[in-house]
């Protein structure tokens, strides 16, 4: 601490001065980005109050009166709360624990492939389900699985995988595991893409290095593949499980049938059902997405602290 | 360089290989057999696929479905707006993507932490729809090209991937290295780190191509007038246009024409819509070439 | 100079007056939305609209919409960004939900401004009510299209598999388990394989939703549970009280029926995961073998295509045994099928509300009602004569591969429109009307059981307080997400509706169907004294 209040303010003036003139150039850099979410993402942002708000289109979306909490506990003290989340727990959990080491194996498997052309015939190929709109995907699962016709429920029947009075897509119980594995099915290869380009940049003098060595390939892919796209892997589990909670609307509600909607209905569904379809419900579908949110944000923030103390990769 | 990989081959190792080389030969099947089902049905009886009878080849051959598709005239219009946004979208997207990237990534940066957590927050939390559309309106992007474009240009899962790129990828020896060269920051960001990262720059390129190629939503809400929209509204039009009824309960439908090949529609609509941007992924796969670093390192 | 600055001044001058004599012709330039049915053509297209146009003297710049408009349209409607005409965009609890966005009409009709509309409500009352809202304002405009049946969902068998088989028709659950029991068991289609029939097929996907028209839950009837206007989500009358189907002990009789059947191997176990377009799949077989034995449809061609619908034959009402005396009733869709509130509704914030209205006024001439519902009267569009004799006749499809239905929903915005065809008009119907209509004669007797003011409860008539109506939305997802996997749950005997039904009808109850209940026998009790 200085004795001369005048120095010391120059001083810091000074240091400031410096760390811009270091650091001027990656403000510019970075300026088109913020400028970008200022404007569209936290201008907007007022617009949250009406989850604690009585909407009235008169009085606008910051002038409804102050309801604090009663969408909140509306919710909370629905029937459909405990269903709901319940719902959409499960299928989430179940996506993330199915659905994201699959395309990190599929990399790793794809990455072993000696003949380049047929890489990237295979790349090429399991990328493509991706494209498929969710409405072609749900009726192809309706075909696929069909309880007489479909054509996998005649293979899976005849492998004794599924009963003889099973019906895949009108049971309960199989609808996270049709929803969970058609979604890998649609999105393994494309999530694959990020993790083989990270493996095209581990050295070859490392393979090198360990065929002389005499390591056999699963030794290689243990010990160089799977380091080298550990801080994608880390840091894309982070964000999937800040989206633990947004199951994807579309697919569930089109995947809905009456048999199934003790397990389907979750929480996007209903707040659609509430909040659009049947009535006009601004501020309990803003209170319910509000939760949803905030639910969101507290797994990614206890995940990317595990993440920080264990592999010292952190999304902040 | 490939080859290396290869090199010194074990006994386990050709096991190994033919156990890789099934499960490749699996995962093809798996994929392939749906893709070609989606193919088939593009030209078969709709009422024969949706009761199993068509497995491997087209039933009853028609190409009324891509007849209903190309006969509407506003496809072309939708292409051609698609790919505007799509190419112009794009270049923003990744022009203000890697340059925040590499900002982010830089450790000595001053306000780093708050302003990676600025970034984080708005993927959770947003005003909603109705202030959203209020503030675009307000700024005359309603009805307008640019809002295809411009509003949302940073995806900041793809800023954080190309972040992260940058930070566990490139050697900060590099850049020490070039600050001793005199380099400033922009010359380096051109010189070196640009060409280091070909293979990340080219995910997040098609990460944000695909996603300008399916905007629907956005479009849906912003785009109202016909000659501005893009493919996937206008696809999204005839598919409905040949769905009969769920329910019939206006009465009176008798749809029993358009019924027959309804679903030819589409199945036809997957693949004219995705054919142009399948093309895209063999040239952007080859910039995930084997070493990219070698040479900057030895050199 | 001078010269120049003369013809400057006259050519100025000149300008001016001829724009101002052009704008004194030019038509009202209007905004409008609709939103139109996928199979609609471009608005362009259709030549009496822009005749309408004409003779309101507006030119309306249009916004067509023909999917998820239930996404759009909150954000729209919030940000106050609206045009000034809005079709078939609006519903109840938007009036409330967005006060002071939509014109109050109420004030505006009247004989001198609002002719046409002014007769429609002389002519039917019963419309005006309708549309209008509890305080009295009135901010849509309600259609009367006037030929739709009495019932929207005719019961199908197949006459030539009866006959095959030599059964006769049954008049009761009990034949009719017999039949199915026959149609399962032997070759009823000849075609020598005795085990693709179908016994009875309906259609049980529902989505999240409430039973629709074709879900075997019509055989309720035959309890006596007067059903009306599309199941309406369960609610029904008797002797005044509102009711609902989920906890009646009718239901839990017809449940069993149905499992029952199903247990014997005679419904089609995939009806719960078919969506419609493959239910109309099923039916219509490979187009020479009919594969259906009992389902539920519109009409018969439709269901089952050219070549089969002959062979079926509209199934009467069914007790549910020889000795049952209960009285048997059909669904009741009259008024659902011919009546519809909110076609077109005017935005308070419009700058030409006197345009606007007179462009609706001329699309309430009983005319433009023909041409609104089944296309244009004039040489382009080719869909409806005018006959010397001042009656009208509906054109055959001008296109080969359309059928009527098709026709008239691409031709015009059909039954989606703001319409109004006067009782007293002579309009010969086309031939897929007239054949709707025949199949359905079999229901008049029971269609004359109602009682008007006892067991016919309307839902679109009720009127509910905003607050009531958002309750009452929430409630009803809450009650379909337990009522809908129960239903499927019993009629498959995945779960035993015997030990369950106490504990499911006190459920039910207490997550607010009760509170639904009560709130609509208010309703209907305002509505039975408007009635005297």
């Amino acid at each position: 601490m200085s004795a001369d209040p005048v120095h010391g303010i120059l001083r810091r003036e000074l240091r400031l001065w410096r760390v811009f003139r270091r650091d001027y150039q990656l403000w510019i850099f970075l300026l088109p980005a913020l400028a970008a979410i200022i404007v569209f993402n936290y201008l907007p942002m007022y617009g949250i109050q009406l989850a604690f708000r009585e909407y009235s289109f008169k009085a606008g979306i910051t002038g409804g009166d102050w309801v604090g909490l009663k969408y909140f506990e509306k919710y909370v003290n629905s029937p459909m709360f405990g269903l709901t989340i319940k719902n959409t727990f499960t299928i989430a959990s179940m996506s993330i624990l199915l659905g994201f080491p699959a395309p990190i194996l599929l990399a790793l498997l794809f990455n072993q492939i000696r003949s380049p052309r047929y890489k990237n015939v295979l790349q090429t190929t399991v990328y493509m389900p991706h494209f498929i709109s969710t409405v072609v995907m749900v009726s192809l699962l309706h075909v696929f699985l069909s309880m007489n016709s479909g054509l996998l429920t005649s293979v899976l029947k005849s492998l004794g995988l599924l009963t003889e009075k099973a019906n895949p897509i009108g049971d309960p119980g199989s609808f996270v595991w049709v929803y969970v594995l058609s979604g890998i099915w649609q999105n393994c290869g494309w999530d694959s893409i990020i993790y083989l380009a990270a493996l095209s940049a581990v050295d070859s003098n490392l393979y090198e290095a360990c065929r002389i060595d005499g390591a056999n390939r699963l030794q290689i892919i243990r010990h160089i593949d799977i380091p080298a796209i550990t801080p994608t892997i880390v840091i894309l589990l982070v964000l999937n499980c800040g989206n633990i909670l947004n199951v994807g609307f579309e697919k569930v509600y089109l995947m809905q049938n009456s048999v199934n909607l003790s397990t389907s209905q979750v929480i996007s569904t209903y707040v659609f059902n509430v909040g659009l379809k049947n009535s006009n419900q601004f501020s309990f579908g803003s209170a319910i997405g509000l939760f949803n949110t905030l639910i969101n944000f507290v797994f990614l923030v206890l995940v990317n602290l595990i993440s920080r103390r264990v592999a010292d990769i952190s999304i902040w | 360089m490939r080859k290396r990989y290869f090199i010194h081959e074990t006994g386990t190792d050709r096991v190994l290989n033919v156990i890789f080389q099934i499960m490749c030969a699996f995962v093809l099947l798996v994929v392939v057999y749906p893709l070609w089902f989606v193919i088939i049905a593009s030209f078969s009886d709709s009422d024969l696929v949706n009761t199993g009878k068509v497995l491997f080849y087209p039933k009853l051959f028609s190409t009324y479905g891509y007849g209903e598709i190309f006969k509407n005239a506003k496809i072309w219009s939708g292409y051609m707006n698609t790919i505007i946004y799509t190419v112009a979208g794009t270049t923003v997207n990744i022009i203000v993507t890697v340059t925040a990237a590499y900002s982010l990534s830089r450790h000595e940066f001053g306000g780093r932490r708050f302003v990676n957590a600025l970034f984080v927050f708005t993927m959770f939390f947003n005003g909603g729809m109705v202030p959203t559309y209020m503030l675009i309106s307000s700024l005359g992007l309603v009805n307008n090209r640019l809002v295809m474009i411009l509003p949302f240009c940073v995806n900041v899962f793809n800023l954080i991937i190309v972040r992260s790129f940058f930070e566990s990828t490139i050697p900060p020896s590099l850049y020490e290295a070039s600050v001793l060269d005199g380099c400033s920051h922009f010359k380096y960001f051109f010189y070196v780190v640009v060409p280091l990262s070909k293979a990340v720059i080219s995910v997040i390129t098609l990460y944000y191509m695909v996603a300008h190629w399916n905007d629907f939503f956005n479009a849906l809400l912003y785009i109202n007038q016909a000659q501005l929209k893009p493919l996937q509204i206008i696809l999204r039009d005839i598919l409905l246009s040949n769905q009969v009824f769920s329910s019939g309960a206006t009465g009176g439908t008798g749809m029993s024409y358009a019924q027959r090949y309804a679903d030819q529609v589409k199945y036809g609509v997957i693949i004219v819509s995705t054919l142009p941007i399948m093309v895209i992924y063999p040239f952007i796969q080859k910039y995930f070439e084997k070493g990219v670093m070698i040479g900057a390192v030895k050199g | 100079m001078k010269r120049i600055l003369v013809v400057l001044l006259v050519l100025a001058l000149l300008s001016t007056l001829v724009t101002s004599v052009a704008v004194a012709q030019e038509p009202v330039k209007l905004k409008a939305v609709i939103i139109k049915h996928p199979l609609t053509q471009e608005l362009s297209k259709m030549e009496w609209l822009k005749e309408a146009e004409a003779i309101a003297g507006v030119d309306i710049e249009w916004q067509e919409i023909s999917a998820d408009w239930d996404q759009v349209k909150s954000t729209m409607f919030a940000s106050g960004d609206i045009p000034d005409l809005l079709f078939n965009a609006t519903v109840d609890s938007d009036y409330a939900t967005f006060d002071g966005l939509f014109e109050n009409l109420a004030p505006l009709i009247n004989e001198t401004d609002t002719p046409n509309i002014y007769q429609f409500f002389t002519d039917h009352p019963e419309a005006k009510t309708l549309a209008t809202m509890l305080d009295g304002s009135l901010y849509a405009l309600p259609k009367y299209q006037r030929y739709w049946p009495n019932v929207a969902t005719s019961c199908y068998i197949n006459q030539q598999w009866l006959t095959n088989l030599g059964l006769a028709m049954p008049t009761n659950w009990d034949e009719l388990e017999q039949v199915l029991i026959a149609f399962r068991d032997q070759d009823a289609n000849g075609n020598g394989d005795p085990n693709d029939e179908i016994p009875m097929d309906f259609l049980g996907y529902t989505g999240s939703g409430s039973p629709g028209q074709y879900h075997a839950l019509m055989l309720l009837g035959s309890t006596g549970i007067q059903m009306v206007n599309f199941f309406q989500d369960g609610y029904f009358a008797e002797d005044g009280v509102v009711k609902s189907v989920w906890t009646d002990d009718r239901y839990k009789e017809t449940v069993k029926y149905l499992n029952k059947l199903y247990s014997e191997g005679l419904i089609n176990p995939e009806t719960w995961t078919n969506d419609y377009s493959t239910y109309q799949s099923v039916a219509r077989g490979d187009g020479e073998y009919a594969k259906v034995g009992i389902t539920w449809g519109w009409e018969a061609t439709d269901r089952f295509g050219l070549t089969l619908a002959s062979q079926y034959t509209a199934l009467a009402p069914l007790k549910t045994s020889a000795t049952d005396t209960r009285d048997v009733r059909v669904e009741y869709d009259r008024i659902g099928l011919n009546y519809d509130k909110n076609r077109v509704c005017m935005s308070a914030l419009s700058e030409n509300k006197e345009a606007a209205l007179r462009f609706l006024d001329t699309l309430y001439n009983p005319e433009f009602g023909l041409q609104i519902l089944w296309g244009g009267m004039n040489d382009v569009d080719k869909c409806i004569a005018k006959n010397a004799d001042g009656s009208y006749t509906i054109l055959a499809p001008a296109s080969a591969n359309m059928d009527w239905g098709t026709w008239k929903w691409t031709m015009s915005w059909a039954d989606l429109g703001p319409i109004y065809i006067s009782d007293s008009m002579v309009v010969n119907l086309g031939t897929d009307m007239v054949d709707t209509l025949a199949q359905r004669a079999i229901y008049d007797d029971y269609v004359a059981k109602i009682n008007e003011k006892k067991d016919l409860y309307v839902e679109m008539y009720m009127k509910l307080t905003s607050e009531e109506q958002a309750t009452s939305g929430i409630n009803l997802t809450t009650i379909n997400s337990t009522v809908l996997p129960n239903l499927t749950a019993w009629i498959i005997g995945t779960q035993d509706i015997d030990s369950e039904w106490d504990a499911y009808v006190q459920y039910l109850l207490s997550s607010g169907l009760q509170e639904n209940l009560d709130m609509r026998q208010n309703a209907y009790d305002n509505w039975l004294s408007t009635l005297q």
